[in-house]
């Protein structure tokens, strides 16, 4: 393969993630010459799982650190990073000295128990200040990050914040974007760094600071089993045909783009998969029932579906 | 006067891990101490919750093997239920997770561990001209020329130290790395078929798997598993046999209590004659689980409740340290210092893991093929079975079960009728009791529910691999399994103590699964 086709198959990559209408191939050439500034990249874990970082990977035919060490410049990433230890913690201190700087948080920042997640012995609520202050933007990977998720469930002490949350609660003034689903999809994460790159700013975002693009509908907007839905012919168990909603889908009330562009390049979605939508990426995940039988009659305010 | 040396944080693993490690004059590891540095208290916070909602919740402790907490959820509740699933569900629920443990093994070789043995740097010797190469050996050559405060991130600054110089071996390695990524995703991509999605894959319910296997999707997985099959067979297993021959003296490096423990994996379609077969290996000498016999202490961990050691679903409450207390325990000079507890086995300080899963099939006698793979692996190397308590002999272990997966993967799935759902759906059981054990990517992991008159949940206990691991000292001083491989180690440097690293990161820790 030439270098030519090495740039042709990541282009695939900016057009499946819908970034085509704005980065041309022309674009990536001249950026691979060198000609358009690099922003750079670092990337935290809060209280999470790293189930978005592993997410992020999964990005159809190309290697994403090919795609990162290309278009960004990675300070630090927790998972890809080679640095171990104190030259960890340097490198963050130092962070402030890299202009034009992205920063990517997974997970969500506990700030009534801030001992209960630490880096190099400080609390994660100094890095993620410290990190925020420096950005130019700053994204929060994933439903923990975006709205609390499943570190922030009824039940829970450590007090956790988001990161929209933290960095406004320290008075820190910055654009935030927020890509809810559990795990975070890496084709929004992509399309987002992709759109950064070329305009210096963020997508159009609604109040909830999540990209229209892919958050104005929700899933059963575009449902694949929304006719049945109309005609109302409702599932009354696992593996019938028919709308999941007496089973306790959640696609009702939550915005994503799943049934357009899928999990895992597209090869399925929860509600493909004969399970009701669970509702990952919406601000009250995890609810306190997500799937049960069509007679389910327990008489409980935990089972009735907030929108 | 000892040398106290601190790695924090220690990257490419899951999670927050800090240890601590004093040093005698000879450069020797006299004490080490393991800190799982994040803690956000999910089981207790099931307590209220429907009892199918665990499933989904606990599997998010990890989003790298959630897979494995799925499964150990919907067997507790199963368990509970008195449910046996039809063949069909076996088969696809087998199809699912034994792909993302392919995934995750190879994600743990290559982007978490390879780059600790092979020299990324060698890429600029490259002379060959395959153009991803070349496209990287100029981006390091121009990264080291930029004059840029940290040049070559994500890949520098790294612990310097002598890597292998066989270029042939850096440069093959360097090549899979990269290949190794989409790889993955092809892989994450058998699970979504029938998982849903991945990670963090919905479909496995009490019950077994949600989705139907049609013909499509049957076809689909064989396309894929067959590409994962050849890169297990031609890159990952052959890369790592080659790292274990260039780095020899790490078969006798890092070496655990030698007491193992690991659970059943991969039933066939009547849900029995396990591929793994669950045990534990004391003194040498195997013997089938006793799972009443496991309890976890909490004397050096940040939790207020220390005075005895607490059975599975003893406690329904947990009582985490304050801020002051925390800080308090720092100061002293026997302090808590992890969030992790510490598991013990019948008493013993155990290791869980690839490593366990070996030594106790092929004690067992259970899998003659598998015996014949070891066998004729350990002659190929010139090792035997003592050996693979080390460093290396986790890494090869990872690799020789992908092979036996692959194929038992390879078999299931011929097996799968199309067109028939494998799930039976139950009801949330009432006032009823479960557990649920299996071996995820890091080793033995267990789940034990409890529900109350409505089906919700009134107590849930996890006991994850990586607990077991990293546990910090019991309540009598004995150090944790990892702590014990650290110990008696020697480091050339101080400044780069990459032995150490490689030690810890052998084991594939999961700091979010050990505290959850």
């Amino acid at each position: 393969m030439t270098r030519r086709e090495i740039l042709k198959n990541m282009y695939k990559v900016v057009v499946a993630v819908g970034a085509s209408s704005f980065l041309s191939f022309d674009d990536l050439l001249a950026m691979d010459r060198g000609e358009i500034t690099k922003p750079n990249l670092v990337w935290l874990h809060g209280t999470s799982c790293s189930g978005c970082s592993t997410s992020f990977l999964n990005i159809e035919g190309v290697s994403v650190v090919d795609i990162l060490t290309e278009y960004t410049n990675v300070i630090f990433h927790p998972d890809i990073s080679l640095a171990t230890g104190h030259q960890v913690t340097d490198l963050l201190e130092r962070a402030n000295e890299y202009k034009d700087s992205i920063f990517i948080l997974e997970g969500s920042i506990p700030i009534a128990m801030p001992h209960a997640c630490m880096m190099g012995d400080k609390p994660m609520t100094y890095w993620v200040e410290k990190l925020a202050k420096n950005a130019s933007v700053c994204i929060a990977a994933g439903t923990c990050a975006s709205f609390g998720g499943i570190t922030d469930m009824d039940g829970m002490i450590t007090g956790p914040k988001t990161l929209a949350d933290f960095i406004s609660y320290k008075g820190i003034n910055k654009p935030v974007i927020n890509l809810p689903n559990c795990p975070m999809k890496p084709e929004q994460l992509l399309y987002v760094l992709f759109y950064y790159l070329k305009t210096k700013s963020l997508p159009e975002l609604d109040k909830e600071k999540r990209p229209i693009r892919f958050f104005s509908k929700t899933i059963h907007e575009r449902c694949t089993r929304h006719d049945y839905f109309t005609r109302k012919k409702f599932a009354k168990k696992i593996g019938d045909e028919g709308c999941l909603y007496y089973l306790g889908c959640q696609g009702i009330v939550t915005k994503n783009d799943c049934p357009i562009n899928g999990h895992n390049d597209n090869t399925n979605i929860c509600i493909k998969a004969g399970h009701p939508c669970i509702g990952c990426a919406d601000k009250y995940f995890p609810r306190k029932i997500m799937l049960h039988t069509y007679d389910d009659k327990r008489p409980n305010e935990r089972f009735k579906i907030i929108s | 006067m000892s040398k106290r040396v601190v790695i924090d944080p220690l990257t490419r693993i899951e999670g927050h891990l800090k240890f601590e490690t004093t040093f005698s004059k000879d450069g020797v590891v006299k004490d080490a101490k393991c800190s799982a540095d994040m803690y956000r208290g999910i089981e207790k916070a099931l307590i209220g919750y429907d009892a199918k909602v665990a499933q989904q919740v606990t599997q998010r402790v990890c989003g790298v093997c959630p897979y494995a907490q799925a499964e150990a959820s919907a067997l507790a509740l199963e368990n509970a239920m008195g449910l046996k699933l039809n063949k069909n569900g076996y088969l696809l629920r087998n199809l699912v997770v034994g792909a993302y443990r392919l995934q995750d093994y190879i994600l743990h070789f290559y982007i978490l561990s390879a780059l600790d043995f092979i020299d990324i740097t060698a890429i600029t010797k490259y002379k060959g001209n395959d153009s991803a190469l070349v496209g990287l050996k100029k981006w390091v050559e121009k990264e080291l020329k930029s004059g840029k405060i940290f040049p070559a991130t994500p890949f520098l600054p790294r612990y310097e130290t002598a890597y292998t110089n066989n270029t042939n071996l850096n440069i093959t390695a360097v090549k899979h790395y990269l290949d190794a990524i989409p790889m993955m995703a092809e892989i994450h991509k058998m699970v979504a078929i029938f998982g849903g999605k991945s990670p963090h894959p919905v479909a496995i319910e009490a019950g077994g798997i949600t989705t139907r296997p049609t013909v499509d999707a049957l076809v689909k997985y064989e396309t894929l598993l067959k590409r994962t099959k050849r890169f297990i067979k031609d890159f990952y297993v052959p890369d790592v046999k080659a790292v274990a021959k260039d780095y020899k003296e790490y078969f006798n490096m890092g070496k655990g209590t030698g007491d193992f423990l690991n659970f059943d994996f991969m039933p066939d379609e009547n849900g029995e004659n396990f591929l793994f077969v669950g045990g534990s290996t004391i003194d040498g000498k195997f013997e089938a689980l006793k799972d009443t016999q496991i309890v976890e202490s909490q004397k050096y961990s940040y939790y207020k409740d220390d005075k005895k050691d607490y059975a599975p679903l003893e406690q329904n409450s947990i009582r985490p340290l304050n801020w002051y207390e925390f800080e308090k325990e720092h100061k002293k000079d026997n302090g808590k210092y992890s969030w992790s507890k510490a598991p013990r086995y019948r008493d013993k300080v155990v290791e869980v893991g690839p490593v366990a899963q070996v030594i106790n099939t092929y004690k067992s006698g259970h899998n003659p093929a598998f015996n014949k793979l070891i066998d004729e692996t350990n002659a190929e190397l010139g090792i035997n079975l003592n050996d693979y308590n080390s460093v290396m002999g986790r890494h090869l272990c990872r690799a020789l079960i992908s092979l036996v997966v692959v194929e038992r993967l390879e078999n299931d799935l011929n097996k799968v009728v199309p067109g028939e759902l494998g799930f039976i759906e139950r009801d949330v059981p009432r006032n009823a009791t479960g557990f649920g054990f299996t071996e995820a990517s890091r080793g033995a992991l267990a789940h034990w529910i409890e529900t109350d008159e409505n089906g919700l949940i009134k107590n849930y206990e996890m006991i994850v691999p990586t607990t077991w691991n990293i546990s910090p000292k019991d309540s009598i001083d004995r150090a944790g399994a990892v702590e014990q491989m650290l110990i008696g180690t020697k480091v050339a440097d101080e400044n780069n103590p990459i032995e150490l690293a490689r030690i810890v990161r052998s084991t594939d820790p999961c700091i979010a699964c050990s505290v959850h």
